[in-house]
């Protein structure tokens, strides 16, 4: 053997220094560059042939993402686990994130995961976000990036219009690859047996909870009488747009087309209610707020009818009836419907659904309001010049007469 | 052996130079937990410093993490480094020139414009890698000069005579710089999940191949050091050096479970966790028996440092090991228990060893300043401080975790956390920064050569030199 155990102890260590710098390599190996063959491989098979890429905005907006360290809050990365997905949507595929120089996963959730928000938020309401966080979502603590705009929340700086181009970006092109980049992903996964992996196709791509939806099913509220939860929640969440009394006057209102509802001004049936909690107002920045107990949207929904002010309901004159009629017949029925719905012929190509009068009844100032000035931000627009006083006088009893809810 | 240990000439200690950096550290470590504490306040008043965009909250947590690593734990290292690198090796450092390039690269080169940058909006957005790429290539060029300044020394003599404080520099000084480029180069031209593969990497890398194994060179140096009785084992010693140098680079993926990277990754990293808390315990197991009779609170300051260091490191790896597990990863990752276990280490961990490093040596600068009592107060503070923050951040942690399992609305998690963030911010980061505020007083004030008479109270001043000879019998590889 060795001449000294001094010797061997020498050649001890020249193995281990030797072992030691492989080991390094094997750790580089391991997990970094077998991992990046493996998920090049899986990108290869479930990706879309031509996935969107980002415009010279985006890019630009996520460059103003990664310097103001928005990763360190907000992740994005849907974990496969049933509370990341239930919440988020699906968890993030490989191919999903084939554009990210550098990835930006995180490692910190303060504010929820932002993967899938494309579509989940109106532009104002974003802008109205990012100048002040706080006047849209009370109990946020997100910095205000006021340099991104010009003194107010609707002059955008080019700054917030890339960084929304960015995160409008985020979530997007598996969506866009619809049912058959699914199947397509599905099938180049080849993974029958991977439980993990199948999970990515579980469920709705985009269950972000504050996603609007124009239509779908609503779960009916439990009954509440709970008016003082109601109105602690309301503060909580409402009252930043809608204002203390519902006039639609909180401090997020400046900045959003359309403006707020102004809650006081109507009344609304109970499935009414129900299903803007539940889906939001596609088109406006009215959220959905699925994320909540029914018990707490019920108790809110008993909040929001105690805010109608209680004024005396002016009857209809006869004479204005048969007017009123007719107008409306031949005004508003291709987006209104003949049934005061909101489900007229051309209803379906709007950008926002048409208001139904048979869930909610504007008082009769708030209709002649719409109808003189029309809703900015809407394809309401206005009739004054179309239409004459008696008429708008008219048709604004009309509307008001296919409400359904009662005197409530 | 130790007969010709003793008859070795005993090296000239650049003190200037451990001086110097150890004046930036503390310099850097103030406006680092600056960074820290506004972070903590902004997150209950959101619109502290709204509408100056250098001090909006992503910036400043990027300044804070890269200025403990790169500025106070750099600096902290590189002084300790210039005082036992010649005592270790019984050479003088490689040149004092180059010392002095090194610490203005550092300090002017890196630090200066890396915050400068950062805060301006110019940075890369992957942690413990914010610095941008421009001064990254500063930073590779630093540790070649380190490499230089400090490795020669040991190679004069064979590897059999080296102390395990010995082979954790040389081990820090060449995995850094192979693990360094790595973490901050590759996930730029690595897109999406694979990059994230190697962020993951790098960021163990960071504490595992850079901070872990400086801090145990002054663990396994101070001890001895200031005890006068050799480690308990030698061969436990080398066992934990090359089980921890094995073990770090695997832990990596496990930042990312249940992400898409390749489940058998994530698994190998998970069981390198598990293993990683193993080893930790035989390396904590030696470094307790060699400080076996100094008692928990050593009355030598710098191993008192030394002794808190030896616990947060056993502490925080067996939470590493458990929070890598599937079963409390799902609920733990994302929330405030990381941070408070990254606390637990950089703080608790590295910053101890750190600080007692830099008193370790700060005494043994005949003319450097030195108070004992604002050292003594700033020893509780920041252990005061630091426990209040661990454990508050990790019953955050818990209850966030819980409230994002329940399905309750997000914001309520936010709303949640405020009472902790409260604690967080007024309670801890204030009596971290006032401790921080005490130990710079510490080493800024006071007598001239008071660190000496400290340590020879009722035995006679002694020369540096004389207290270097005396210690290389102790700090001997005994093979």
């Amino acid at each position: 053997m060795s001449a000294s155990p001094g010797k061997a102890v020498r050649y001890a260590y020249l193995v281990a220094c030797v072992a030691g710098v492989l080991f390094f390599v094997m750790s580089v190996g391991l997990l970094g560059v077998w991992p990046k063959q493996v998920i090049d491989a899986q990108t290869a098979a479930m990706s879309p042939a031509h996935p969107l890429g980002l415009s010279a905005s985006a890019l630009r907006g996520r460059a103003i993402y990664g310097r103001e360290g928005c990763g360190y809050c907000h992740t994005q990365q849907i974990r496969y686990l049933h509370t990341d997905m239930s919440r988020f949507g699906a968890p993030t595929l490989a191919w999903e994130t084939r554009f990210d120089y550098p990835h930006q996963w995180g490692t910190r959730r303060i504010g929820p995961d932002l993967s899938r928000v494309a579509g989940t938020r109106s532009a104002d309401l974003h802008f109205a976000h990012l100048f002040a966080p706080r006047s849209v979502v009370a109990h946020s603590v997100m910095p205000a990036y006021r340099g991104l705009f010009d003194g107010a929340a609707d002059r955008p700086r080019q700054g917030a219009r890339d960084l929304l181009a960015y995160l409008e970006t985020l979530g997007r092109a598996r969506e866009i690859a619809g049912p058959e980049g699914e199947a397509h992903a599905r099938a180049g996964c080849n993974c029958p047996d991977d439980e993990m992996l199948q999970m990515a196709f579980e469920g709705a791509v985009n269950a972000h909870s504050a996603r609007t939806r124009r239509e779908g099913d609503v779960p009916a509220l439990p009954p509440s009488t709970d008016l003082e939860r109601g109105r602690r929640l309301f503060g909580d969440h409402c009252v930043t747009c809608h204002g203390e009394t519902g006039e639609g006057d909180g401090p997020g209102a400046a900045a959003l087309r359309p403006k707020p509802g102004t809650l006081v001004e109507h009344a609304y049936t109970d499935a009414r209610l129900a299903e803007v909690l539940w889906h939001g107002v596609a088109g406006t920045a009215m959220p959905a707020w699925r994320d909540h107990p029914p018990a707490d949207l019920a108790a809110i929904a008993v909040a929001v009818k105690a805010l109608r002010a209680d004024r005396p309901e002016p009857a209809l004159p006869a004479e204005l009836q048969e007017l009123g009629a007719r107008v409306y017949a031949a005004n508003c029925v291709q987006c209104h419907g003949e049934q005061g719905d909101g489900r007229g012929t051309a209803a379906a190509q709007l950008t926002m659904a048409p208001s139904s009068f048979r869930d909610q009844r504007p008082s009769l100032d708030h209709a002649l309001r719409v109808l003189r000035n029309g809703v900015d931000g809407t394809p309401m627009a206005p009739w004054t010049g179309r239409l004459g006083a008696p008429e708008i006088m008219a048709v604004a009893h009309h509307v008001r007469s296919f409400y359904e809810g009662g005197t409530r | 052996m130790t007969d010709t240990v003793a008859a070795r000439a005993v090296p000239r200690v650049e003190t200037t130079l451990v001086h110097a950096h150890g004046i930036a550290a503390l310099v850097t470590l103030l406006l680092s937990i600056s960074f820290g504490i506004i972070a903590a306040f902004q997150l209950l008043y959101p619109d502290l410093g709204a509408g100056v965009s250098w001090l909006s909250w992503g910036r400043v947590r990027y300044s804070h993490t890269q200025g403990i690593m790169l500025g106070w734990l750099g600096n902290a290292f590189l002084a300790f480094l210039y005082h036992a690198v010649p005592i270790l090796s019984g050479r003088p450092v490689t040149s004092v020139a180059l010392g002095r390039w090194l610490f203005a690269l550092w300090n002017f080169a890196v630090m200066l414009p890396g915050w400068v940058l950062v805060l301006s909006g110019v940075s890369q957005p992957l942690e413990w890698a914010e610095f941008p790429l421009v001064v990254d290539g500063f930073v590779v060029i630093a540790l070649v000069m380190a490499a230089v300044q400090f490795l020669p020394p040991f190679f004069t003599r064979g590897l059999e005579y080296l102390y395990v404080s010995s082979w954790y520099i040389i081990g820090a000084l060449v995995f850094t710089l192979l693990s360094y480029p790595m973490g901050n180069i590759a996930p730029e031209f690595v897109a999406g999940a694979a990059g994230a593969a190697f962020s993951g990497l790098w960021i163990h890398d960071a504490v595992g191949l850079f901070v872990t194994p400086l801090a145990l060179a002054i663990l396994y140096y101070v001890i001895p050091a200031v005890t006068r009785r050799p480690i308990y084992s030698h061969f436990l010693s080398m066992l934990g050096f090359w089980l921890l140098f094995f073990l770090y680079p695997l832990n990596g993926t496990h930042h990312y479970v249940f992400s898409v990277i390749p489940m058998s990754a994530q698994l190998t990293a998970i069981t390198a966790s598990a293993l990683l808390g193993v080893t930790v315990v035989i390396v904590v197991a030696n470094l307790v028996l060699s400080m076996r009779g100094a008692g928990f609170l050593p009355r030598d300051p710098g191993l008192r440092f030394v002794a808190a260091s030896t616990w947060f490191y056993l502490i925080v790896s067996i939470q590493g090991s458990m929070q890598a597990q599937m079963a409390v990863n799902q609920t733990v990752h994302f929330t405030d228990w990381v941070v408070g276990h990254s606390h637990l280490a950089m703080l608790g961990f590295a910053s101890f060893a750190a600080a007692g490093g830099l008193v370790h040596a700060w005494q043994r600068i005949p003319w450097a300043r030195y108070n004992a009592r604002a050292i003594d107060v700033g020893y509780w503070l920041v252990v005061a401080g630091l426990v209040l923050m661990v454990v508050d951040l990790t019953a955050a942690g818990l209850m966030q975790g819980r409230l994002w399992a329940s399905g309750a609305p997000w914001s309520e998690s936010v709303q949640a956390s405020r009472p902790y963030w409260i604690v967080r911010a007024h309670g801890a980061a204030l009596l971290l920064g006032a401790g921080f505020i005490s130990f710079f007083v510490g080493l800024t004030t006071g007598a001239r050569g008071g660190g000496l008479a400290a340590i020879e109270h009722g035995a006679g001043v002694e020369a540096a030199g004389h207290v270097a000879s005396r210690l290389a019998p102790v700090l001997e590889r005994v093979s």
